[in-house]
């Protein structure tokens, strides 16, 4: 048997996939129909009904997770024998982690981390993990007559490496002592970053430690390197498809159908220029009228500074270039607006919304 | 799901998810206070049984509780053997690892002690005599052991400078490890001394600085014995970091007499073009080499797959299949036995009989397996006898605890017999380079059994000096045909040298060792009167000629002779350990089962999983549409199986609606049809469908189906420059 046989005609299958899919963008098919195109509904609309989105297969779900459970003893071996647990496959496995967890590991203690979300403090993680796992040995040496006075209980003013150190302790015959992590979506926005990895590593290979994690991105194995997978994550695959929906996972992506639209911008927009001075407002309404008027002629329809100080000026907002050039400046930071040279050589301002946004927001700081 | 958390005992009540959602992280419960007793005692199955959700704690049938106890009973003792065999392998791996450096460590040890003398007649550390500062260059230098790995895999090498390490610690030396992480940019030279000053004073200072150092090592108790840091991916440092760092080492290094141990992957140009030119002044280098991976494979084969006898064996598919990861995938001993590892683990989870394996590890097997054959439970034994490898041998008709504990007893008498014959191959194959991973995977290969007894056996009958290419050309493949052919041309020399490790081998088969012996002294007579010829130089030209040309007449029947003999070896000790029967007991088969934990494949499964998604759900709704679209299936599903119409970039605009058009597909006709199934409530869902499907939802439903694509990663998202438009990530699985 040959498994490596059918690598070569997979790869160039796969090449000449991507060649074709290249090829089928150049060939002038390209749809240049738009997004606004779309009857797009209201944003708070679109969530309201994304909130009411029926499970398709619920059914089918629920007994695929229940099949699941057959695997769960064959996991305890494996975590037992120091091994980690990778869940991947589509669809969200956090419920399947955490039945897993609350019915299989209750003899450790077992704490969560939702890597889905945007940022995460490993080190508080470590400083729990650590208290719970005095505990652990503290009732355990109590029942075994040990003494553990020797060892500093952990606490938040220790350094990274004390806990850790603490969590790696002996590796002799104490290997049914171990705290569990849980943590969804290992591959997540909030733990993408090396710096994260690596104390993920650490903590994984920490002798009273074991991991089970759950990806979802089909790259998340670039996240590490041989070091990391061979030595500290010793990771043990499995593919568990649950096609559940990401409920809590997916909460903080913008909507595709949303995110672009005009009203998100011009709301944005709005609640920056509130926040600002009565002035500093009639400054950037100026600009924004100076853009409607022009709006049809090409190229006009951004203002020179020069100009923009002469109407500010006339209609007293301004006294003097430098209130002006302080007012641009908060108007650029905020990306409210943005400068473009002239064909003339002049720097020119303009708003960078489309005019029916801009229509709105006017409305809005009415 | 939530019923499944929700008919689980609570320990300590899981607060409302919904909020726990929100956390970054939290406690999910705490260990129970009951805890320990599992493994040790009775009542911690039980308890373990009753808190179980799969079994029912209402269940009061007491034969059900007891099987269940005796299946964990069985389970903890599968874990025990895991456990043994497990511990046994990993050392004798590291035994192996350290045997093999042992020479390259003495040396280095040796480069160390010369070093700290010559730092110390340049001028006595602690005295203050260093100011004014020096200014030479040559004061100055830090003495370097650049250490080749031979291997770009600094994975495999992490392990041989730890054990360097504390080979140097036991001498009495101060050692730091530092690796790449302690060299970043983002720390700068701070993060290295913090890491330096921790390891070494065992304290975490608020600020790094030097100078802590120094007055440590200027106590009495710490001054007589060098400073050595070793780092173990050099290559991987940032570059100015480390140059920095040696820069201020060589500021000290009178005071702090500190020696850099550096791993090396590439070559020997790696620190200049890492490090800046003046820092590069300041080494004065020594180099050090370490052995390949491929030595280092095969010594570990020898020793753990050979001459190891755990009652762990790989079948011939794991081990070609593991061949061709550590040849073609990864190339690192570290992933091979990381692969072995999860073997194990596999096997000793899998098999409800692989608690026996232990047996093989006991010096009385014998007794050990009647010990434990007798106490099982029919059903078990039953088991063992249902084997496939059992299937066809009448003489097991019976099935008694004794008939299964003599067939393990033969087993591994088989298994010593045939790790002694491949390890003569092995060195038989040396003196044509065949690697000891082929011999081995052949010599389990189970239907190579009977090939090679027929080739063989036709080489013998066609005369002492069969055509060697016939059989060269005819199967090349087989290294072990190779191994045995070539004995016929080995010099005397050699031949000797082969002979007396095939002694060696062999001293447990005491048939093929009296007939080694043989040899042996056949061909000791044959130098004796090589050397008395030798010695009458006086006799007659004639003579010599023809006394020559017999010796060499002679010498071939050695070799033939020798030959015949391991012929004789591999026909009738070469047993392959799936020919035997029980063998699933202790034989890992399940390739494909170690390569999924191996190897996950995330980007073609995930793939996988949205295109067929029927092939988990099993649901009856979609399955039936065949590769067609239908209303029914996930969103998610539906998108990217549209996706896949398009080149590497989607108009959304166009994505969408033909997501639409799918989604509001008039069912009639499908409704007609599930009319038959359900009546009552597809009928009323029919006849609303379409109003039900309004706009907002169907938006909703594609942008859900987006966002949990990107979080799939299968999509990129749309830029500023192209607002109307996703790209595709992955073409084709």
């Amino acid at each position: 048997m040959e498994p490596n046989d059918g690598d070569d005609e997979e790869e160039f299958g796969f090449s000449r996939n991507y060649f074709l899919a290249k090829e089928l963008r150049g060939s002038g098919k390209k749809s240049a129909r738009k997004l606004s195109d779309i009857d797009l509904v209201d944003e708070q609309e679109l969530r309201a009904a994304a909130s009411k989105i029926p499970t398709k297969h619920e059914k089918e779900i629920i007994s695929l997770l229940t099949s699941y459970k057959s695997l769960y003893p064959k996991w305890v071996f494996e975590l037992r024998c120091g091994f980690g647990l990778l869940l991947y496959g589509f669809g969200s496995k956090k419920a399947l982690l955490e039945d897993f967890a609350s019915t299989e590991l209750i003899d450790c203690g077992v704490i969560v981390i939702n890597g889905y979300l945007q940022s995460i403090n490993i080190k508080n993680v470590v400083i729990t993990l650590a208290g719970i796992l005095w505990d652990q040995l503290k009732t355990k040496r109590i029942t075994s007559m040990g003494s553990m006075s020797k060892i500093q209980q952990p606490s938040s003013s220790q350094s990274m490496e004390d806990l850790l150190a603490f969590l790696d302790g002996s590796h002799s015959k104490e290997n049914d002592c171990f705290v569990c992590v849980v943590v969804h979506n290992i591959d997540g926005p909030g733990l993408r970053d090396s710096e994260s990895q690596q104390y993920l590593a650490r903590l994984a290979s920490c002798s009273h430690v074991r991991l089970v994690a759950s990806i979802d991105h089909v790259n998340a194995a670039l996240l590490w390197d041989k070091k990391m997978v061979h030595t500290q994550f010793n990771w043990c695959w499995y593919h568990v498809p649950t096609f559940a929906p990401y409920k809590v996972e997916g909460v903080f992506f913008p909507f595709i159908l949303a995110c672009s639209g005009t009203a998100q911008n011009a709301k944005t927009a709005a609640i920056v220029l509130q926040s600002l001075t009565p002035n500093a407002q009639s400054v950037f309404k100026v600009l924004a009228e100076h853009q409607l008027a022009h709006s049809d002629e090409e190229g006009k329809h951004c203002m020179p500074i020069s100009n923009l100080y002469t109407s500010c000026r006339e209609r007293f907002l301004v006294s003097s270039q430098v209130t002006l050039n302080s007012h641009l400046t908060e108007f650029k930071d905020h990306e409210l607006v943005k400068t473009r040279r002239h064909a003339d050589g002049q720097d020119c301002l303009y708003i960078p919304l489309t005019s029916e946004a801009l229509v709105k927001l006017l409305e809005e700081i009415g | 799901m939530g019923s499944a958390t929700a008919d689980s005992p609570p320990p300590s009540p899981i607060a409302d998810n919904g909020e726990n959602d929100l956390q970054p992280f939290f406690v999910l419960h705490k260990a129970l206070p009951r805890k320990g007793s599992r493994k040790a005692s009775g009542s911690g199955k039980t308890r373990r049984k009753l808190d179980s959700p799969i079994a029912s704690p209402k269940s009061k049938d007491k034969p059900e509780e007891a099987k269940q106890a005796r299946e964990d009973d069985y389970e903890a003792l599968r874990f025990e053997a895991f456990d043994m065999v497990w511990l046994k392998i990993e050392t004798t791996i590291e035994d192996v690892l350290r045997n093999i450096n042992i020479n390259v460590f003495a040396v280095i040890h040796q480069w160390v002690c010369e070093s700290f003398s010559s730092i110390r007649s340049a001028g006595m550390p602690g005295v203050l005599h260093s100011y004014p500062p020096l200014t030479n260059i040559t004061c100055k230098q830090i003495f370097t052991g650049l250490v080749f790995t031979k291997n770009v895999e600094f994975v495999d090498d992490l392990l041989t400078f730890k054990e360097l390490g504390m080979r140097l610690k036991s001498n009495g030396c101060h050692v730091v490890t530092l690796s790449s992480l302690d060299f970043t940019a983002k720390n700068g030279i701070g993060g290295c001394l913090r890491s330096l000053l921790r390891q070494l004073i065992m304290v975490t200072p608020d600020s790094a600085d030097i100078s802590i150092l120094a007055s440590w090592y200027s106590e009495p108790e710490n001054n007589e014995n060098p400073v050595i840091v070793i780092i173990d991916d050099m290559e991987r440092c940032n570059g100015h970091v480390l140059s920095e760092f040696i820069m201020m080492l060589s500021e000290w290094v009178i005071k702090i007499p500190i020696i850099l141990i550096m791993g090396v992957a590439t070559t020997i140009d790696a620190p200049r073009k890492l490090l800046t030119s003046n820092a590069l002044q300041y080494l004065s280098p020594c180099k050090f080499t370490l052995g390949s991976p491929a030595e280092r494979m095969d010594a570990i084969m020898e020793a753990v797959l050979v001459e190891l006898c755990t009652g762990f064996n790989l079948s011939y598919s794991v081990s070609v299949f593991l061949r061709n990861y550590f040849l073609r995938q990864d190339g690192t001993v570290t992933s091979f036995i990381r692969a072995l590892k999860i073997a194990c683990a596999k096997h000793f989870s899998m098999e409800p009989l692989s608690f026996l394996c232990e047996g093989f590890l006991s010096e009385d097997s014998q007794s050990f397996w009647i010990e434990k054959c007798e106490m099982m439970p029919e059903a078990m034994l039953k088991c063992a006898f249902d084997l496939p490898s059992c299937e066809h041998r009448d003489k097991f008709a019976c099935m008694t605890a004794e008939n299964l504990a003599s067939g393990l007893s033969t087993m591994k008498k088989f298994r010593k017999d045939w790790s002694s014959v491949v390890l003569c191959l092995y060195e038989a194959g040396k003196f044509h380079k065949i690697k000891l991973f082929d011999i081995f995977c052949e010599a389990l290969d189970p239907n190579h059994q009977l090939g090679a007894a027929e080739d063989l056996g036709r080489s013998s009958s066609a005369g002492h000096f069969p055509h060697c290419d016939e059989y060269s050309g005819l199967r090349k493949e087989r290294f072990i045909h190779q191994a045995v052919r070539r004995i016929k041309s080995l010099t005397v020399a050699q031949l000797s040298q082969l002979l007396q490790i095939w002694r060696k081998h062999t001293e447990e088969i005491s048939e093929i060792h009296g007939r080694v012996e043989e040899l042996q002294s056949m061909l000791d007579l044959e130098s004796d009167i090589k050397s008395l010829k030798q010695d009458g130089t006086g006799s007659p030209n004639k003579l010599t000629s023809r006394s020559h040309l017999t010796m060499e007449k002679d010498k071939m029947t050695v070799n033939e002779k020798a030959l015949k003999l391991m012929e004789c070896m591999v026909k009738d000790y070469l047993k392959p350990i799936e020919c035997m029967p029980f063998h699933e007991i202790v034989c890992f088969k399940h390739v494909d089962i170690l390569q999924s934990a191996l190897i996950g494949d995330p980007r073609k499964m995930i793939q996988v999983d949205l295109l067929k998604p029927h092939n988990h759900l099993h649901c009856s709704c979609c399955s039936k549409s065949g590769d067609a679209l239908v209303p029914s299936m996930n969103d998610t599903s539906i998108i990217y199986t549209l996706a896949q119409e398009h080149g590497d970039l989607i108009n959304l605009h166009d994505w969408f609606q033909s997501f639409k058009a799918i989604v509001t597909q008039p069912s009639t006709k499908k409704g007609k049809r599930k009319l038959q199934m359900s009546p009552a409530s597809k009928k009323r869902k029919d006849t609303n469908e379409p109003e039900a499907i309004s706009e907002a939802s169907v938006q909703a439903r594609f942008c859900k189906a987006v966002t949990e694509l990107q979080i799939t990663g299968l999509l990129r998202m749309p830029s500023k420059r192209r607002p109307d438009f996703v790209q595709r990530v992955a073409f084709g699985l």
